[in-house]
C-alpha cells in the first residue's frame, strides 16, 4: 500500500466534537467543563501534558546528575570508609572480573535511565514533529517505558536492603549515599513524566498530518 | 435535516501568554536545580583548599582513601598522588577543611604515620588495620598559608607549638645518637634527638635536640653534653664500674646535659654544644674551653714514654696545670750522633699555674724559666698501680743534673726531664711478685700436711695419751726427791762432810803432821842410817814405822774423796736426770715447781751454804794441795828410806822374822805413799769437780 505509512481517515472524539470523561467516561459535548457525572474537569486533550512531560523528565535528569557524580553506597570496613558510585561501583565490578554482574548493574543504573530520558524525550518531541516512526512503534515505545520505569528503582532496593542489612559497627558497615536519593528521586520524576505523557498526543500528529 | 450534525467546533486553539500557559510543575524541575546546584555549590564550599605535599615516596598512600589529620581528626583527604616533574619525589595532593586551611603556613608539618617498632615503644599500631595517614602538625598560629608543603620523612620530634628550644649538637660518634634518643637532665627525659646528619665540609655528626619548655633554662654556656648511651664497663685501680642509664639509652642511645660550672649565661636557639664521649670528658672540658690561652711547651724525655698519650694530665704537685697535647720524637744533635729522644708537647694553662689572669706566654715562660733553675723537671709518672697510662709530673728535684730551660728552642722551648722511678717501681713490684711466686707454698703446705698427719698419728697412739700422767708422775717423783728431806739436808751433810774434811786436814796442818812425818821420817832416815850401823833396834823401829804408816793409811783420804764424789755424782744424778733434763722446757707448770723447789732450797741458804761449801772445799783442796806438795817430798824420802831399808835389810840377807817384818813394814810404807801420792792427785783434780758440783 502506498499509503502504509499513513494512518487512516478516520473519526476521533474530537473531531467529533464531544469529549469523554476520563474517569467515568461518559462523552460530553466539546466545551462541557465538567463531568455532568463524577464532576471532575472534562478537557479533550491534555494542554499542559508535554509541560508536565518536560517539567518531571528536566527535574529527573538535574536529579541523575548528582546521583552519578556523588557516592551512592558508603563503604565502611575496618574504620576505612569507601564511597562508591554508580560507575565506579559498575567499574569496580568490572575490574574484579564480574562482568555479567557488572553488565546488569550498569544496564540497570545507566542504560536504562538515560534510555527512558531519550525515549521520552523523543516522544515529546515526536508529539510536535512528525516522525517516520508510525504510530504503533512510538506507543509501543511509550508503554516499554512506562512499564520498565518501575524496575528502575532496583538500585535503590538494593542499597536499602545493604543498608539494612550490613550494620556490623566497626567491622562493616553500609550506608547510603546522597546520590542514592538522587538516583531514587531521578527515576521517581522519570516515572512522573512517563505518566504525564497523554498517548492520545501522539496520533494528533496523524490527524495534523491528514487534515 | 440530514440528522444530528456535528457542532461548529471552535478549534481556535487557545493561545494564551506563554507565561500564562506555564504548568506550575516546572517548579519540580526548578527545585530539583536549585537542590543539585545547591547541593553542588555545599559540595564546593565544603571542597576545602587542596594543598599539596611533596614526599620522598608514597608508602601506603592512596589517593580518595588516605585521609589527612590533625590531632587525629580527619581534616582531608589525599586526591592525588604524583609525581613532581623531575620524577624526583612523589606530590600527593590533598584537600584540607577549610576551617584549617589559615593555618597551614610556614610551620605546618606533614608526615606518613604508618606502624613502627622501635626500641621506645609502638607507634601507629592503629594504622595497621586503616592503612596509613598523613598527620599534619602546625602552630596555634595562622599565618600566610601556604599551599605547597615539603613532607617529612617521620614524625617531627617536636610538633609546631610547643615551648622548648631547638640546639644543634656536634659529636664525632653518631653511632648511638639515634633519632629520637632521649636528652636527659639529671636522668630526666627533658627533650629528643632529631635525626643525625653528616656535615658534608667536616667529618662531624650534627643533631638537633629540642629541650622542652621548662626545662631548656637549664642551658647555659657552662652546660656540657655527654653521650650516655650504652653502657661503660670500666676497670681501674678503684674497682670495676658497669655504668648505663635506662634500657632505652641502652638500645637507642641518648645524651645527656649539665651545668658544669657557675655563672653560664643563657644560650639562644640553636646554640651549637659539642657531645663528649663520656661525663668524665664533658667535665674536663672545662679546661679544654680555656686551651686557646695556654702556652704550648716540649718535655724532652730520655725513655720511653709508652702510656703517655695525648690528654694525659700536667700536673704539678697533684694539680692539672696542663695537658699533653701530642707527642713525637725528634732527632736531636748530640756528642754521640744524632739520638732519636721522644718528646711530648704540653699545653700549659697560665690560669692554673697560679700566673694572674692574662699572663700571656712570656709570663709563662718567665716562670718555667725560672722555675727550672730552681729545680724544676719534668718527670713521668703513672696515675695508679694498676695502670700503665702515665701522666707528666712537673717535679722540683734540687739534686737534679744542672740543666736550663731551653727558651728558644726550635720550634718549641724545652723543659728538661728527669729520669723517673717508674722502671725500678715497676721492676721492685715485678720482684716482690716473683719472690712471692717463687715461695714453695705447696711445698710448706705439704709439709704442714705431712706433719699434722705425723701429729695426729701420734697424738692417736695410746702411749702419748698416757705421757702426760707419766711426766706427773715423774715430776711428782722429782719433786718428791727434792722435797725429801734427805735431799734437802744433803747440802747440810756436804757442808758438815766438808767441814769435817776442812777440819781434819786443818788438824792435819796444825798438827803438822807432814812436817813431823819428814822430821820423823829425817828421823827415821837416821834411824835407818843408824840401824846400818846399829841394826839392834831395828826391830822396835820398824815397828814404829810401821804404826806410822798405819796412822798414815788410816787417814783413808781416798776413800773420803771417793765418797765426796760419789756423793756429788748421786746429787748430779739426783738434780740432772735424764727425765728431769728433758722436760722441763714444755712444762712450766712442773718447772714453776721445780723452781719453787729451787727457791726454797735458796732461801734455805742450801746454796749459799754450798757455795761456803765449796769455798771450804776449795780453801781444804787448797791446804790440801799445799799439804801434797809436800807430800812427792815426803814419798820420795820414803822411797829413799824405804830403798835404804831395802838395802840394810838386803845386807841381813837372811829370811828371819824381822825380815819379813820389815819387809812388810816397807810395803806398808809404799803403800801409804802410794796412797798419799793418789790423794795428792785426786785432790788436785777435785777441787774442780767440787766447784762444778760434779
Amino acid at each position: 500500500m502506498e499509503n502504509a505509512g499513513r494512518p487512516q481517515e478516520f473519526l476521533t472524539a474530537r473531531r467529533a466534537g464531544l469529549v469523554g470523561c476520563r474517569h467515568c467516561g461518559v462523552a460530553h459535548p466539546a466545551g462541557t467543563m465538567h463531568c455532568s457525572r463524577c464532576g471532575s474537569a472534562l478537557a479533550s486533550r491534555d494542554t499542559r501534558s508535554l509541560q508536565h512531560v518536560w517539567a518531571w523528565l528536566v527535574a529527573g535528569m538535574i536529579a541523575f546528575v548528582p546521583a552519578n557524580i556523588y557516592p551512592m553506597l558508603l563503604t565502611t570496613t575496618f574504620g576505612k570508609t569507601t564511597e562508591n558510585t554508580i560507575v565506579g561501583g559498575a567499574i569496580d565490578l568490572l575490574l574484579h572480573g564480574e562482568v555479567a554482574i557488572a553488565g546488569i548493574v550498569f544496564f540497570a543504573s545507566v542504560v536504562i535511565p538515560i534510555g527512558k530520558f531519550l525515549a521520552i524525550g523523543y516522544l515529546a518531541l515526536s508529539v510536535r514533529r512528525p516522525t517516520a516512526i508510525r504510530g504503533h512503534s512510538r506507543q509501543r515505545l511509550y508503554e516499554v517505558v512506562e512499564f520498565i520505569g518501575r524496575w528502575s528503582m532496583i538500585d535503590v532496593f538494593v542499597v536499602a536492603i545493604l543498608t539494612a542489612l550490613v550494620q556490623l559497627n566497626f567491622v562493616a558497615a553500609i550506608n547510603p549515599g546522597i546520590a542514592a536519593i538522587c538516583f531514587a528521586l531521578s527515576v521517581a520524576f522519570t516515572m512522573v513524566s512517563a505518566l504525564s505523557f497523554d498517548p492520545k498526543t501522539l496520533w494528533d500528529a496523524y490527524e495534523t498530518d491528514t487534515a | 435535516m440530514t440528522g444530528p450534525a456535528p457542532a461548529d467546533l471552535d478549534v481556535t486553539p487557545a493561545r494564551p501568554s506563554f507565561w500564562r500557559n506555564l504548568s506550575l510543575v516546572w517548579l519540580v524541575p526548578v527545585l530539583a536545580l536549585v537542590v543539585s546546584l545547591g547541593l553542588a555549590w555545599n559540595s564546593f564550599a565544603q571542597r576545602g583548599v587542596l594543598i599539596e605535599i611533596t614526599f620522598a615516596s608514597a608508602s601506603g598512600i592512596s589517593p580518595g582513601e588516605t585521609t589527612l589529620r590533625f590531632r587525629d581528626v580527619t581534616i582531608g583527604t589525599v586526591e592525588d598522588v604524583g609525581f613532581t616533574p623531575d620524577l624526583a619525589s612523589v606530590v600527593v595532593k590533598a584537600r584540607v577543611n577549610k576551617e584549617v586551611a589559615p593555618f597551614l603556613d610556614a610551620d605546618a608539618q606533614f608526615w606518613v604515620v604508618s606502624p613502627k617498632v622501635s626500641a621506645r615503644g609502638i607507634t601507629g599500631l592503629s594504622t595497621v588495620l586503616s592503612g596509613v595517614y598523613i598527620e599534619g602538625a602546625w602552630d596555634k598560629v595562622a599565618g600566610t598559608p601556604l599551599r605547597s608543603f615539603i613532607g617529612r620523612d617521620a614524625p617531627p620530634l617536636v610538633q609546631p607549638g610547643r615551648e622548648g628550644k631547638r640546639i644543634t649538637l656536634i659529636s664525632d660518634n653518631g653511632r648511638l645518637l639515634a633519632e629520637g634518643a632521649p636528652v636527659f637532665f639529671r636522668g630526666v627525659e627533658v627533650g629528643r634527638l632529631e635525626r643525625p646528619r653528616l656535615t658534608v665540609s667536616t667529618d662531624m655528626i650534627v643533631v638537633d635536640a629540642f629541650i622542652e619548655a621548662p626545662h631548656d633554662r637549664r642551658m647555659n654556656t657552662a652546660t656540657r653534653f655527654w653521650d650516655t648511651s650504652g653502657f661503660e664497663v670500666s676497670l681501674s685501680g678503684a674497682g670495676l664500674s658497669v655504668d648505663f642509664d635506662s634500657l632505652s639509652s641502652l638500645v637507642a642511645g641518648g645524651v645527656e646535659f649539665d651545668s658544669i660550672y657557675e655563672g653560664g649565661t643563657p644560650v639562644s636557639p640553636g646554640y651549637v654544644y659539642t657531645v663528649y664521649p663520656d661525663e668524665g670528658d664533658a667535665r674536663k672540658s672545662l679546661f679544654l674551653r680555656s686551651t686557646a690561652a695556654s702556652v704550648d711547651i716540649a718535655a724532652e724525655f730520655g725513655e720511653s714514654v709508652s702510656g703517655l698519650e695525648p690528654g694525659a694530665d700536667v700536673r704539678l704537685g697533684g694539680l692539672k696545670v696542663g695537658e699533653v697535647v701530642a707527642i713525637a720524637a725528634q732527632v736531636q744533635e748530640t756528642e754521640f750522633g744524632p739520638e732519636l729522644r721522644p718528646m711530648a708537647r704540653l699545653a700549659i694553662e697560665p690560669d692554673r699555674l697560679g700566673l694572674p689572669r692574662g699572663a700571656g706566654r712570656e709570663a709563662t715562660l718567665d716562670f718555667l724559666e725560672t722555675a727550672v733553675a730552681a729545680g724544676l723537671r719534668a718527670q713521668l709518672a703513672t696515675t695508679s698501680l694498676f695502670s700503665r697510662a702515665l701522666v707528666v709530673d712537673l717535679v722540683n728535684a734540687p739534686d737534679a743534673a744542672p740543666a736550663t730551660f731551653q727558651r728558644d728552642a726550635e720550634p718549641l722551648p724545652i723543659l728538661p726531664s728527669a729520669v723517673s722511678n717508674l722502671p725500678d717501681f715497676t721492676a721492685t713490684a715485678e720482684g716482690v711478685f716473683e719472690r712471692i711466686n717463687a715461695l714453695p707454698v705447696e711445698e710448706l703446705i705439704e709439709q704442714a700436711i705431712n706433719t699434722l698427719a705425723s701429729v695426729e698419728a701420734v697424738a692417736r697412739k695410746d702411749s702419748l695419751l698416757t705421757l702426760p700422767d707419766t711426766v706427773v708422775a715423774l715430776l711428782e717423783d722429782a719433786r718428791a726427791v727434792v722435797n725429801d728431806e734427805a735431799t734437802r739436808a744433803l747440802p747440810g751433810e756436804i757442808r758438815g762432810a766438808v767441814r769435817d774434811l776442812r777440819a781434819t786436814v786443818q788438824d792435819f796442818n796444825d798438827s803438822e803432821a807432814i812436817a813431823k812425818l819428814v822430821l820423823a821420817l829425817d828421823k827415821a832416815d837416821a834411824i835407818a842410817t843408824n840401824l846400818a850401823q846399829a841394826s839392834e833396834s831395828v826391830p822396835e823401829l820398824v815397828e814404829e814405822l810401821r804404826a806410822v804408816a798405819q796412822k798414815a793409811n788410816a787417814l783413808k783420804a781416798e776413800d773420803l774423796i771417793a765418797a765426796a764424789t760419789q756423793m756429788l755424782d748421786s746429787a748430779e744424778q739426783v738434780i740432772g736426770t735424764e727425765a728431769a733434763r728433758a722436760l722441763p722446757a714444755s712444762l712450766n707448770a712442773a718447772l714453776d715447781q721445780v723452781r719453787g723447789a729451787l727457791d726454797e732450797l735458796r732461801s734455805g741458804g742450801a746454796v749459799e751454804n754450798a757455795n761456803a761449801t765449796m769455798a771450804s772445799a776449795r780453801d781444804a783442796a787448797d791446804a790440801l794441795a799445799e799439804a801434797a806438795a809436800g807430800l812427792p817430798d815426803l814419798s820420795a824420802r820414803l822411797d829413799r828410806l824405804a830403798a835404804q831399808a831395802e838395802t840394810l835389810l838386803s845386807a841381813y840377807g837372811t829370811r828371819s822374822d824381822f825380815n819379813k817384818e820389815t819387809l812388810s813394814a816397807l810395803r806398808e810404807v809404799r803403800d801409804a805413799a802410794r796412797a798419799v801420792s793418789q790423794l795428792a792427785r785426786a785432790l788436785e783434780r777435785d777441787p774442780g769437780l767440787l766447784l762444778r758440783g760434779r
